[in-house]
């Protein structure tokens, strides 16, 4: 090669005669050091690439707190609210039980309802006296939206009146209720006026007991 | 050159920290203090803070204390900022009173949350009364004291500054005795209790239920609250064939009163009411209490959303205590005279009136609002309109919920 030439190659030119010798074999290979082009660039352009890695360092910081700043949570889906914690059961009264109804059948109205949430299925009404047997209409399963209320029916039959106690202060009605977040037995304690309409009613069916 | 150099570098570094402070701001919107300016309101806080119970107490102060630090954070009543001034009274009614006689002195305290113990209310209901000084209990469970001495039948509120967002002995008892015999199957019981406003009180009311289903009580006996040895009570209890046991009392009692009884041979679960559902009870009855069972006010925690919330912030904000039992009804009573202060302000154009205390007293009886324990509000006797009740039991040395129940009538 000449050597005549751009100092340094142009767009699109390759200066191939910058490359020194291969070195003799067995000769130790030389230090690296940065391309002649490059500390030429360096030192003809100094203050600017200092300038100009500054703010690109800057800028990576920058990003990088971006990146590790603490993050808006997203807003999370509120799970449905646990089935007891928006069921109501409160006590309406006695009802009437039907001509020919077997003997020792009571019977009551009581009012449920869903305040709020997914809707809430009923899978179970019972009570917890060990001679007393228990069934509702309607019949479980049923379910009820929010916002809602749905009037139940109680129906007792008294199996042993040995094993009922027939004056509780708070008796207590016990309801499986079920929605999307939980299963779940609650006690409703309905109050003086259940406790006093139940004692009459078990301390009439259980006169003249036979059972 | 070296000027234009440094120049050029200054404007790139200059340029970069406008660029940090636009895109690094870290603020999440943390606490930016909390004094609001303006009037000041002093929400007083009656506890024991020393002695066996302070467990529960100092859980009920900082409850109180992150309900006022959350209301001045969110300016919820504009111009007035809160503070707390708490006070010891050791669970001792006299002390309680005292405490009393000096808040109703302070006259920027305009609503005092406690006490805990119900013979302590007793002391105190009166002073607080005449100086129309509103008073929300989170822990007293004692019927008379809103349903006055006759509420078994004829209720009658005997002071209308006297609020409470605990549920009563008057359905916690029977509920108790409900369990025992329906769901324990337990017929025969040995009922102690401590000779206290709320120990008899409850133990009277588990017990007159307790027999009407049916059940026996095969021995009573009261024990000294000041005493720790309880062998003489233990052997009587083996004695009487009894399957369980009843106590009307507090944990510090509780538990060693707990594990005498099993020492002693009797292996039957002892069974409390609030005063010994806390982690101390455990402690203190040892591996023996696994099977032991405490009815408590409220939902358990991990049902109410609201509840965690609370137990978050709780956290957050690095009180040694831990909340307790009657951390959330603490929260909810400071929170209802907050909503009471807010309702009186609002109505006086921004200010708080000459009789303040008096207005927010009758404002406490009217307010409604979604706080920890779930809905808040009271009934005509001041007592809380939410009624739940939870019973747990000892298993693996820990409580845990093993039925709830909602009082409806």
């Amino acid at each position: 090669m000449s050597g005549v030439g751009p100092i340094e190659p142009g767009e699109g030119t390759h200066a191939w005669d910058t490359h020194p010798a291969e070195p003799p074999a067995g000769t130790p290979a030389p230090p690296r050091t940065p391309p002649a082009r490059l500390r030429r660039l360096l030192s003809d352009h100094r203050r600017a690439a200092l300038a100009a890695l500054t703010t690109v360092g800057l800028l990576a910081a920058c990003a990088l707190l971006y990146v590790t700043r603490p993050q808006e949570r997203e807003p999370a889906i509120p799970e449905p609210p646990f089935p007891a914690q928006v069921v109501d059961v409160t006590y309406v009264g006695e009802h009437t039980v039907p001509p020919g109804t077997r003997p020792h059948t009571l019977a009551f109205e009581v009012l449920l309802s869903v305040d709020s949430g997914p809707p809430v299925t009923v899978t179970r009404v019972s009570q917890p006296y060990a001679g007393v047997s228990l069934t509702s209409a309607p019949r479980a399963p049923f379910r009820t939206k929010a916002g809602s209320a749905r009037k139940i029916v109680v129906t007792m039959h008294v199996a042993e009146c040995g094993k009922v106690p027939e004056n509780a202060g708070l008796p207590f009605i016990d309801v499986t209720l079920r929605n999307k977040r939980a299963i779940q037995v609650q006690s409703f304690i309905l109050g003086p006026r259940y406790a006093h309409d139940l004692s009459r009613a078990l301390q009439v069916a259980c006169s003249n007991d036979s059972t | 050159m070296r000027q234009r150099s440094l120049i050029a570098i200054t404007a790139a570094l200059s340029a970069g920290a406008l660029t940090l402070t636009a895109c690094g701001s870290r603020d999440s919107g943390g606490d930016k203090g909390s004094d609001s300016g303006g009037t000041t309101v002093t929400i007083g806080v009656d506890a024991p803070l020393t002695g066996d119970l302070s467990a529960l107490g100092l859980g009920i102060k900082n409850s109180v204390d992150l309900a006022a630090k959350t209301a001045n954070k969110q300016k919820t009543v504009d111009g007035v900022t809160f503070k707390i001034v708490a006070k010891d009274d050791q669970a001792q009614p006299s002390a309680g009173q005292q405490n009393a006689t000096a808040l109703v002195a302070d006259k920027t305290v305009l609503g005092v949350v406690g006490p805990l113990n119900s013979s302590v209310a007793e002391s105190m209901q009166k002073v607080f009364d005449d100086a129309k000084l509103v008073e929300v209990s989170p822990a007293n469970t004692n019927p008379a004291l809103t349903q006055g001495t006759d509420w078994a039948t004829t209720k009658k509120r005997p002071y209308t500054s006297y609020f409470r967002t605990a549920t009563t002995d008057a359905i916690q008892g029977p509920f108790a005795a409900q369990y025992v015999f329906n769901d324990a199957k337990k017929k025969k019981v040995f009922v102690i209790d401590d000779k206290k406003t709320y120990g008899a009180g409850l133990a009277g009311t588990f017990t007159e239920e307790f027999k009407k289903l049916g059940g026996t009580v095969v021995g009573t006996e009261h024990i000294n609250p000041d005493s720790k040895d309880f062998s003489a009570v233990a052997t009587k209890v083996k004695n009487s064939g009894a399957e369980a046991v009843y106590y009307g009392g507090e944990y510090p009692q509780a538990g060693p009163l707990s594990k005498q009884i099993k020492a002693a041979g009797a292996k039957i679960p002892l069974i409390g009411g609030d005063g010994i559902y806390a982690d101390d009870f455990i402690k203190l009855a040892g591996a023996t209490a696994t099977g032991d069972l405490a009815t408590s006010v409220g939902a358990p925690v991990e049902e109410l959303d609201s509840a965690k919330e609370f137990v978050a912030n709780y956290k957050a904000a690095g009180y040694k205590e831990a909340y307790g039992a009657y951390g959330g009804y603490a929260y909810d009573s400071a929170w209802s005279i907050i909503e009471a202060v807010k309702k009186v302000v609002d109505d006086n154009g921004g200010k708080l009136p000459d009789d303040a205390r008096a207005k927010i007293t009758a404002a406490t009886q009217n307010v409604s609002f979604d706080g920890v324990t779930g809905k808040v509000s009271f009934d005509e006797f001041g007592d809380a309109t939410n009624k739940q009740l939870t019973v747990y039991a000892v298993e693996n040395g820990a409580w845990k919920a093993v039925k709830s129940g909602t009082y409806s009538g």
